[in-house]
């Protein structure tokens, strides 16, 4: 009994992070209809702002989320500016875009790994290695740091889209972006917003990467199937449904895990997509079969 | 009756001079195609060996047979992804299908892959097939998506079977030849390949199943209410382009002398083909031909001037973005449009 509430919390814990890091994915698809496949290798960018921070000056990786969220949001504004504001126009836009932000993410990848080469890093703050002892059962202080901190940013970010005036410009984007132009939305603003917010997001969830992973440029690879597991599960573009999908995967990974074997726990999240794919396209939570 | 009797038999009438219309069309098309030009390049390339009298040229060699199976992979990459317009980022897998299953038979009982390479082809066709039956029935970025999935798992699957070497991955033997015309089989072996590739892909684009695929990429929902069996032509189109990459993966293997899946099984591998297809003009016949040789160039002078494999991933990426945005239908697509494609180059 012990035992299963162990794996539960490790994985509840670990599928906070990976919340964060769907979730601007999903937020990227639902405004733009952009299958962001270079969000895990703009996270490793986060990880590597984070991780010379500390290594240079030795903030916080926690205290130096705001400002790498920041980074990669403006970072953020001018690829979409330079990549993808261009192609809205085209009859094949979310084809498109999937290939571009292919082609983005290897820019991406070859880039990190020749500033700072392929060796593998982690940020080891103090409670990285700690944890609290509950009866017999461990909690890894870094894990949950991690996962109470992811789960605060996304709750702060649905507050926003549901009770803001951009969250609301945001969402009727979302839902109709042509009514939402004739209502007086500014839908290439919102767009840039989108994005900025979704490339933010990826900055902050590679804060947290940064000490709960070990990261190398190329590792986005593994990272693109288990997030578009997770969002696709979900429902492109619902974050609640990212949440819930990213607790869900997680726990059951951990459980694989344990009473399978550790190479076999990622499997999980490719095998879930595949049969999310072709028994329900649209996700958990997802209302529009269109990607289908 | 008289009447209908009357109008069945002009009806016929007309599609006979409309028949006779489109054969003249094509005789003329025909007359007009430069096939000496592929013809040519092929003799030239047969030709080539002599050169290994004069001298230790095997550097050329092996750039001619990297580009041979890189034009046999992207033209049938093309089939499905060209053609009919479902783009997959996964094929590497037929590729290491291919290498494994006939490298596994020449290391346990010593026949080259040489002759086990069409084998290899159909069972890579075989497991395509299977596959686009479940994931053809989504499209778009659903699809894209799947097939990076399917690399993943098959990824983790091959590096985990014992069976066939795991990660370790297996040590092939070596041919007992001369370094001097050790290449030789597995040169000639890939240029049949690729000249078997690219002859099938512009007899399937001028075949009534390449129209279904043509159909289907311009709107699946019109061509299946035009009759067509969307279902079928799409998965057949899969597993006819996993056959050619499984072939050119098998030689691959031997030529290599070790299978590890982590050469075969990487999204590089599967990018590239992409990147081909599309720089030299997807849907076209020529268009993964050239896409491939100008990569391959590329690739060699990146990693000649510059070294790092980081850097050779940066300038594919680059290029990828570049020719994405503002050639969208590629070398051979955008001089078809413009009408200034040369007469050498449009084989289709």
């Amino acid at each position: 009994m012990a035992d299963i509430l162990q794996i539960l919390i490790l994985g509840l814990a670990l599928g906070g992070v990976i919340a964060l890091m769907g979730s601007g994915l999903s937020l990227v698809f639902g405004v733009m209809r952009i299958v962001n496949l270079a969000h895990p290798s703009l996270i490793i960018g986060g990880a590597y702002v984070t991780y010379w921070a500390f290594k240079m000056t030795g903030v916080d990786p926690i205290v130096m989320l705001p400002v790498a969220s920041l980074i990669m949001a403006a970072i953020g504004v001018l690829l979409y500016r330079l990549m993808f504001e261009r192609e809205t126009k085209s009859a094949k836009y979310s084809e498109m875009t999937v290939l571009l932000t292919f082609a983005l993410a290897m820019m991406v990848e070859g880039l990190l790994g020749g500033l700072f080469t392929n060796t593998q890093r982690v940020v080891s703050p103090d409670y990285a290695t700690d944890a609290f002892f509950v009866g017999d059962i461990f909690i890894p202080k870094g894990q949950l740091y991690a996962g109470i901190v992811s789960l605060t940013i996304i709750t702060a970010l649905s507050l926003f889209l549901k009770y803001s005036r951009l969250g609301y410009a945001i969402r009727a984007t979302t839902q109709n972006r042509e009514a939402a132009e004739l209502l007086g939305v500014n839908v290439n603003f919102i767009c840039i917003l989108a994005f900025a917010i979704g490339i933010g997001l990826a900055g902050a969830a590679g804060s947290l990467v940064s000490f709960v992973f070990s990261f190398f440029p190329a590792k986005h690879w593994e990272w693109v199937a288990m997030l578009m597991s997770v969002v696709v599960l979900g429902g492109m573009g619902s974050i609640l449904g990212t949440v819930v999908a990213a607790l869900m995967l997680s726990v059951i990974a951990a459980f694989v895990g344990t009473w399978i074997g550790a190479t076999w726990s990622t499997l999980t999240f490719f095998l879930a997509l595949f049969l999310i794919l072709l028994v329900r396209p649209q996700g958990l939570f997802g209302e529009k079969p269109e990607m289908a | 009756m008289m009447a209908v009797t009357l109008q069945q038999s002009s009806a016929s009438a007309v599609v006979e001079a409309r028949r006779a219309h489109n054969e003249k069309l094509a005789r003329k098309v025909d007359q007009t195609r430069a096939t000496w030009f592929p013809l040519t390049i092929m003799a030239a390339l047969v030709a080539l060996l002599l050169l290994q009298f004069t001298g230790n040229y095997n550097y050329l060699l092996h750039m001619v047979l990297f580009t041979a199976s890189y034009v046999a992979m992207a033209s049938g990459w093309n089939i499905l992804g060209g053609f009919a317009g479902y783009i997959s980022l996964g094929h590497s897998v037929f590729f290491v299908i291919g290498g494994y299953f006939s490298g596994m038979i020449l290391a346990r009982y010593g026949i080259s892959t040489i002759i086990t390479a069409p084998l290899a082809g159909l069972l890579a066709a075989v497991v395509g097939y299977l596959i686009g039956m479940v994931t053809l029935k989504v499209r778009g970025p659903s699809f894209i998506i799947s097939s990076i999935a399917l690399l993943m798992i098959a990824r983790i699957l091959f590096d985990n079977w014992e069976l066939i070497g795991g990660a370790n991955g297996v040590t092939l033997p070596v041919n007992d030849l001369p370094v001097q015309w050790a290449k030789v089989p597995y040169y000639y072996a890939m240029l049949a390949i690729a000249a078997f590739t690219i002859w099938a892909s512009y007899k399937i684009k001028h075949s009534k199943f390449g129209l279904g695929l043509r159909a289907i990429s311009k709107d699946e929902i019109k061509a299946e209410s035009a009759g067509i069996d969307t279902r079928f032509y799409k998965v057949m189109a899969f597993a006819l382009s996993a056959f050619f990459v499984g072939m050119a993966g098998a030689v691959w293997g031997e030529y290599l002398t070790y299978l590890r899946s982590n050469i075969f099984l990487v999204i590089l591998v599967s990018a590239n083909l992409v990147l081909m297809s599309i720089l030299g003009g997807k849907g076209t016949v020529a268009g993964p031909v050239i896409g491939a040789i100008l990569i391959v160039a590329l690739n060699e002078l990146f990693v000649a001037t510059m070294g790092a494999s980081e850097i050779n991933i940066l300038g594919t990426g680059m290029v990828m973005a570049v020719g994405l945005m503002f050639f969208p239908l590629g070398l051979v697509g955008t001089l078809a449009r413009k009408g200034k494609l040369p007469r050498v180059l449009n084989w289709d």
